[in-house]
């Protein structure tokens, strides 16, 4: 049992008409891994999401949870997932234990099993005091977190969480974060989607970047890094001086491990910068520097720009740009 | 076999059971929200202090004139019976037609909303995304706004079987009048329901409904009766007898249908109230008098043999008479209710999914036989 992954896809394919959406998406999720989906609106994300909770049927590709088909057969697909949309409504006019009763009989849970169930729940998300009140005199953070535990009522080994954090206050964002990892270490497989990298960065066992539909990088957080410091932005500052400058950069320019060299004036005017797009380790880094120094450039500082998630997520995603623009 | 008899079986006891289940689940959570509080009951309430408000009043407007008649009759014995059956009938008569005008405008407007509300509202993707059924879920929709709907029908029993204490209707009358109602209410609701899964506004879908409830009562009776008036005709402009328009025109008329169980207690043939009906939805509907004899309140509008009478209706009164319109107009309604629930389901179904949803049994045991873990292995039966 070990050896089938929670949630498999392959080659999976979702087109509206002329719109890809969904183009050729591989995902393998492991038992017990939070992994997360981070890409911009539009990438494919919910698509994808939404073809792995049986409300979309893919045009092509194969799609498991738990190893069953989801187009096969999503009715046993449903039994173990708990999906929570991007968009949804609750319930207005029902209290919140009679919401989560509802959905409890949708899954068959027997009634002896429900009442206590939703105690739990209801703890868990944290509106343990709230159990009499009605849906609509709900917060929208208190509401995203009644969502959550709807995806719960049935204990279902996967739970597709569709931006749960979207539209929250960064409070209650941090609430929803420690909720997913309460969750993570109940053993929950979660697959979480967000437009926002390092909302996820810290939970994730896994991360697969997504744009235009397709998979960019997949694999845990440090491994994309490192695979992306390879291809590091250096910034070499040097005396501002026009002909020292124009001699770097025509320097840098005949290393071929260099991409083109951005100049880039620093405000205070004794120096001015380089943005050096370079391809290689650190090792090759420090061999770059001392062979600059030893060709008699003046160098004043020689470091990485330091990739934040946010810059990994631009940079990953920018670079599709410019291959679709080639 | 037997072996293998007995789990088919259980199989499909526990697929219906689950069924079921889904069904009730609906229906708790909408009447949760619906039955909550006093509204509804004071809704009920109304409608049926309404109805003996109408019951009164004809009391009042026909009792004196049918006293009056029965008093010119010489005012003892069986003249004082006849008069009390008047009053009966009209009774009943006006307490139908009222019912069935009431059913027609307002069990569409407890189904129109019913799955486009959800869509409004971004809900039904969670519900869909269950492991509930389509139709449980669609058939659940449909009782729980019925129910309201049945409630009213069946409470209102007891203001009509006041006419029992005069005559004029029999139980009878009340059954075929219940049996009507009901059926419709079954039909219209799910002509809202229909329009409710076709739409994606709730605007739109009740818009739709009572569009398509209008050209049933009023539109089929027009043409009913326009292309009657021209298949009477042939070029010369002479009259034809006997011609009519196709009668399965009025089957889907809830209206034909109640006029039709209305006409069996009018022994004398139509009254006032019914005679401008009669003319609207079609006179060969009225009952033909027993006797020529002026009751002093429905003079007019005989109807009678002038008409053409395609109709088996014996011409001398109900004795004889078979039930002919309103078992087509009941039936008819659950057909439609039974082919637009049975739509319904295929629209609420995200589309992509449908066909997917029918055939996962036979997948699902292609996928056991693959390895795939099962909770449980069913066999094919469990669709």
């Amino acid at each position: 049992m070990m050896s089938v992954p929670v949630v498999e896809t392959r080659g999976l394919v979702k087109r509206y008409g002329d719109q890809l959406a969904v183009a050729g998406v591989d995902l393998l999720v492991g038992p017990g891994e939070i992994f997360g989906l981070v890409g911009p609106n539009g990438a494919g994300k919910t698509t994808t999401m939404k073809i792995l909770a049986t409300l979309l049927a893919p045009t092509s590709g194969e799609a498991y949870v738990t190893g069953i088909p989801v187009d096969a057969d999503p009715i046993e697909v449903r039994r173990r997932i708990g999906y929570m949309p991007d968009f949804y409504g609750v319930y207005d006019d029902l209290r919140v234990w009679e919401y989560l009763d509802f959905f409890g009989r949708c899954y068959g849970v027997p009634s002896n099993r429900r009442a206590p169930m939703i105690g739990e729940l209801l703890e868990i998300v944290g509106l343990g005091d709230r159990r009499d009140a009605y849906v609509e005199s709900l917060s929208r953070g208190m509401r995203q977190r009644l969502c959550l535990a709807h995806t719960l009522v049935h204990d279902p080994a996967l739970l597709i969480l569709d931006e749960p954090a979207s539209g929250l206050d960064p409070r209650a964002r941090v609430e929803m974060r420690e909720i997913l990892r309460e969750l993570r270490s109940m053993g929950k497989t979660i697959l979480v989607s967000s437009h926002i990298l390092p909302e996820l960065a810290e939970l994730c066992t896994g991360v697969a970047i997504i744009d235009h539909g397709r998979v960019l990088r997949s694999g845990s957080i440090t491994d994309i890094e490192r695979s992306l410091r390879s291809n590091a932005l250096l910034r070499i500052e040097l005396i501002a001086d026009e002909a020292a400058i124009a001699a770097a950069s025509d320097w840098l320019a005949t290393d071929p491990r260099v991409g083109d060299v951005l100049r880039h004036d620093g405000g205070s005017g004794d120096t001015a910068r380089l943005e050096v797009p370079f391809d290689g380790s650190a090792d090759a880094q420090a061999e770059l520097l001392r062979s600059m120094i030893d060709a008699g450039h003046h160098v004043v500082g020689f470091s990485q720009a330091t990739s934040d998630l946010e810059e990994i997520f631009l940079r990953v995603t920018g670079q599709t740009d410019e291959e679709n623009a080639a | 076999m037997t072996a293998s008899g007995t789990t088919f079986g259980s199989v499909r006891r526990s697929a219906l059971r689950e069924f079921g289940s889904a069904v009730w689940t609906i229906m708790v959570k909408e009447l949760r929200a619906r039955m909550r509080g006093r509204r509804a009951f004071i809704v009920l309430t109304l409608y049926l202090a309404v109805l003996a408000l109408i019951t009164y009043g004809v009391y009042v407007v026909v009792g004196p004139a049918a006293r009056a008649a029965a008093d010119q009759q010489g005012g003892f014995g069986l003249a004082q019976a006849n008069a009390s059956r008047l009053v009966g009938q009209y009774i009943f008569t006006v307490l139908s037609i009222f019912q069935m005008i009431m059913v027609a405008m307002i069990a569409p407007a407890f189904t129109a909303g019913q799955i486009s509300l959800e869509r409004e509202k971004q809900t039904l993707d969670l519900l869909i995304s269950t492991p509930m059924r389509p139709g449980a879920i669609v058939i659940g929709k449909l009782l729980t706004a019925l129910a309201f709907v049945i409630l009213m029908i069946v409470a209102a029993i007891p203001i009509t079987a006041i006419v029992l204490m005069y005559g004029g209707a029999s139980v009878d009358d009340i059954i075929r009048q219940q049996v009507l109602l009901l059926a419709v209410a079954v039909g219209v609701g799910a002509i809202g329901l229909f329009s409710s899964a076709l739409m994606r506004r709730t605007q739109a879908a009740t818009v739709l409904t009572y569009c398509i409830v209008l050209s049933l009562t009023l539109g089929t009776a027009m043409v009913f009766a326009f292309w009657t008036e021209v298949a009477q005709q042939d070029q010369t402009g002479f009259v034809q007898e006997r011609e009519q328009a196709p009668e399965q025109l009025r089957y889907l008329n809830p209206m034909v249908g109640m006029l039709d169980i209305v006409s069996r207690v009018e022994v004398d043939g139509p009254t006032r109230f019914t005679s401008s009906l009669y003319e609207l939805f079609g006179r060969d509907l009225a009952s033909t008098p027993v006797s020529f004899a002026c009751d002093g309140i429905g003079c007019e509008g005989f109807g009678g043999f002038d008409q053409p009478m395609p109709v088996p209706v014996d011409a001398f009164g109900q004795a004889g008479r078979t039930d002919y319109w309103w078992p087509r107009v009941a039936i008819s309604f659950l057909i439609v209710a039974a082919v637009l629930t049975l739509a319904s389901m295929r629209l609420v179904v995200p589309a992509g999914m449908r066909w997917a949803l029918r055939r996962g049994g036979a997948r699902r045991m292609a996928a056991a036989s693959l390895g795939a873990p099962m909770i449980e292995e069913l066999p094919e039966t469990e669709r």
